[in-house]
C-alpha cells in the first residue's frame, strides 16, 4: 500500500519526535573499540566469563551462557549436562533448594529465576526467564535511551551498563546462600574484571549490523525477506532494522537504538511454563513497578537460539513470527498503536509466515557460516583468539555448523547448501582426530563453508 | 510512503519507553558502600550524616568537600548496608538515617539538585 509523501508534515512530524527525544535526554551508550582478536583483555574476559565462580556457589558465566550452546541454555541442552552441573545447584546445595530456582522449569522449559521486583518476597516476588545469549551485544546494547541489558532491557545495577550486568548477575546467580552477603556468599567482580568480561562479551558474534536487503538465492527466503522489510506487510524492520535489534533510523533517528515494546508476549494462552502447573507469577518488565515493556532483541542470531521471547513461551521461530499475527500482539498497546498508525494489524498467512522464518534461518545461517570459517582460519593460521581458547577451535566450527545445519534442515532449505555443510563437519571433525593434516583438513572444512554460502547468497 | 513511516514512528516512539537508563535497582541492594559499578567515587556523594528532617524530608550529609543537602523522595529507596557485619543487607526506612552514620547517596538522573534515587547506610552493629 503505497502512501503520498508531504514533505511538510514528514519535517513537521519528525520535528515533534525529535522535540520529544530531546526533552528526555538521551544517555547513549557507546560500546568500546572493536578489540582485536587477539586482544589481552578479551582473553583476560573470556577466562573470567568461563572459569571465574567469584566465590559462590560453583557457577560461572558460562555455567548459562556456555560457549557450545550459542551462549545460551534451552531445555535440549540442559538434558546433556550431568546431575552434578552448577546450573543445578538448587538441586544439590541444601541452602538454595528453596526460591533460588525451579529446577522443573529449568529442565522442561530451560527457565532460570529472577528477583527483579525485589527479594523481600522469595517465596512469591520472582520471574521466571529464559537465558538471552549473548552474542552480536556490540550491535544491541546501546540506545539514546541508555544501554539496554537482559530481557527487559533493565538487567545491570550500578550505572545500568553491559560492564555491570555481572556485578548483578553474581548476587543474584552465584551466591551460596539465599543471604547474599557480599565477602560471605559471593564477592564482587574487581573493576578490572569487569572491564575484561565487557570485552570479551563484546567481541562474541557479530560486530556490525547486517545490510539488507541481502542477495539471496532461495526464492523464499527472498521472498521472506521482502516481506519482513515491508512496512506495510510484516512491518518487521521497524523494530528490527536489517533484522537486528535496532529501530528503524529512518523512523526512530540515526541513535534509536535498541528499544523496548509491550507486546503482548505475557498475555499468551497455554505458555509452555504455565502448562507444568508450577507458580509463574506475571513478568512485568522493565523497571519496578514494570511498565510490561520488554527490550529488542537481534534476529539474526535468533533461529538456532529457541525457545523464544523472554519466557521462553514459544519453540519454533515459525510460532514466534506467527506470534506478530495472533490476537496476544494485536491486543497489545504496542500492536493495537502500530494497527492504528498503519491502517490494520499484522495480517500474515501461513505461506508468508514461513517465508519470514525461512529468512531468519538463512541469514542465522550465513552468520554460524561467518563464525565457522573465522574459527577455521584462526586455527590454519595458528592465530590466537583471545574470545576462543586455540584448542577449542575446531570444536566451535563443530558446533556452529550442526547449528547452520540444523536451521536449514529444520525449515526444509536448501539442501544443497546442507550437503557442503555436512561435508565441511565432517572435514572438520577429522581435522579434529588427524594431527599431521589438521590445517590442510581445516582449509578445506573452509572450502566447503565458502561453497555453502555461495550457494545462500550471491557474491 | 515517507509520512506513513514518520507517523508510525511517532507513534510507536511513545510506546518505546522514552525513558533514560534504569539500572536495576534490587541487586543494587547487595552491593556495599562505595562498590557501585559506575556510579561510586563519580556520581555517588559518600560521606557521613549530619542532621535529618523528617518534616522536610531532607538530610545533611558532610564528606572532605563540603556538605550537602540530600532530599528525599517518596520513592527514594533505603538499604542498609549490613556487609561490615557480614549480615544480609536489608531494606531500611528514614528512621534509619542517624546523624553520625555513614551514607552513600546516589540522585535521579545522576543530577545533584534532584532528589536521591537511593541511600545506603552503613550499619556498623
Amino acid at each position: 500500500m503505497k502512501r503520498p509523501a508531504n514533505p511538510g508534515t514528514h519535517s513537521l512530524l519528525r520535528l515533534l519526535f525529535l522535540i520529544c527525544i530531546g526533552l528526555v535526554g538521551s544517555s547513549s551508550c557507546k560500546p568500546p573499540p572493536i578489540p582485536r582478536p587477539d586482544d589481552e583483555l578479551v582473553a583476560r574476559g573470556r577466562d573470567l566469563f568461563f572459569n571465574e565462580t567469584f566465590e559462590g556457589n560453583g557457577r560461572t558465566c558460562g555455567t548459562c551462557h556456555p560457549a557450545s550452546n550459542n551462549f545460551t541454555i534451552d531445555p535440549a541442552f540442559v538434558a546433556t549436562l550431568p546431575d552434578d552441573d552448577p546450573l543445578f545447584v538448587a538441586e544439590f546445595n541444601a541452602d538454595l533448594e528453596r526460591n533460588f530456582e525451579n529446577p522443573t522449569l529449568m529442565r522442561e522449559v530451560g527457565m532460570i529465576m529472577e528477583n527483579l521486583d525485589g527479594f523481600d518476597d522469595l517465596e512469591n516476588k520472582f520471574t521466571m526467564r529464559g537465558v538471552p545469549p549473548t552474542l552480536g551485544l556490540r550491535v544491541s546494547v546501546a540506545s539514546q535511551n541508555g544501554p539496554r541489558t537482559g530481557w527487559s532491557g533493565d538487567g545491570s545495577p550500578g550505572d545500568g551498563s553491559l560492564r555491570s550486568f555481572a556485578t548483578g548477575a553474581v548476587i543474584q546467580h552465584f551466591t551460596k546462600t539465599l543471604g547474599r552477603v557480599p565477602g560471605v556468599d559471593f564477592r564482587l567482580p574487581s573493576d578490572e574484571e569487569l572491564d575484561a568480561m565487557e570485552a570479551f562479551q563484546f567481541s562474541l558474534g557479530r560486530q556490525e549490523e547486517l545490510a539488507l536487503p541481502l542477495p539471496l538465492k532461495g526464492r523464499v527466503p527472498a521472498r521472506g525477506q521482502e516481506i519482513f522489510n515491508d512496512l506495510t506487510l510484516g512491518k518487521c524492520s521497524a523494530c528490527h532494522f536489517n533484522a537486528g535489534a535496532n529501530g528503524d533510523p529512518n523512523i526512530f533517528g540515526a541513535n534509536g537504538g535498541n528499544l523496548n515494546f509491550n507486546t503482548g508476549v505475557e498475555d499468551l494462552p497455554d505458555q509452555p511454563a504455565d502448562l507444568t502447573g508450577e507458580l509463574v507469577p506475571p513478568d512485568d518488565g522493565f523497571g519496578t513497578p514494570g511498565d510490561g515493556t520488554f527490550n529488542t532483541p537481534s534476529l539474526v542470531e535468533t533461529a538456532d537460539t529457541g525457545p523464544f521471547f523472554h519466557n521462553n513461551s514459544v519453540e519454533t521461530i515459525e510460532g514466534a513470527v506467527g506470534f506478530y499475527d495472533g490476537e496476544s500482539f494485536n491486543n497489545s498497546p504496542a500492536g493495537q498503536l502500530l494497527a492504528g498508525a498503519t491502517g490494520g494489524p499484522i495480517e500474515l498467512d501461513a505461506t508468508q509466515i514461513v517465508a519470514v522464518a525461512a529468512f531468519l534461518r538463512v541469514i542465522n545461517a550465513l552468520e554460524n557460516i561467518r563464525e565457522s570459517i573465522g574459527l577455521l582460519t584462526s586455527f590454519a593460521d595458528r592465530k590466537f583468539l583471545g574470545n576462543e581458547e586455540f584448542e577449542q577451535l575446531l570444536a566451535r566450527a563443530v558446533d556452529e555448523t550442526d547449528d547452520s545445519i540444523g536451521v536449514l534442515a529444520g525449515g526444509g532449505l536448501h539442501p544443497e547448501v546442507v550437503a557442503h555443510l555436512r561435508e565441511a563437519r565432517r572435514l572438520t571433525m577429522e581435522a579434529i582426530e588427524s594431527r599431521s593434516s589438521s590445517e590442510t583438513l581445516a582449509r578445506e572444512a573452509i572450502r566447503e563453508q565458502e561453497l555453502a554460502r555461495g550457494e545462500l547468497i550471491e557474491p | 510512503m515517507v509520512k506513513y513511516c514518520t507517523a508510525v514512528g511517532v507513534v510507536i516512539a511513545l510506546l518505546a519507553g522514552l525513558s533514560v537508563v534504569w539500572a536495576q535497582k534490587t541487586t543494587e541492594r547487595f552491593i556495599p558502600i562505595g562498590q557501585s559499578p559506575g556510579l561510586s567515587g563519580e556520581y555517588t556523594k559518600i560521606g557521613s550524616i549530619e542532621s535529618v528532617s523528617v518534616q522536610e524530608q531532607t538530610v545533611m550529609m558532610s564528606d572532605p568537600s563540603g556538605g550537602y543537602s540530600v532530599r528525599l523522595a517518596e520513592d527514594t529507596q533505603i538499604w542498609l548496608d549490613k556487609s561490615k557485619l557480614g549480615a544480609t543487607n536489608e531494606v531500611g526506612t528514614v528512621s534509619d538515617l542517624m546523624a553520625g552514620r555513614r551514607i552513600e547517596v546516589k540522585y535521579k538522573d545522576n543530577d545533584p539538585n534532584a532528589a536521591a534515587e537511593w541511600i545506603k547506610v552503613e550499619m556498623v552493629e
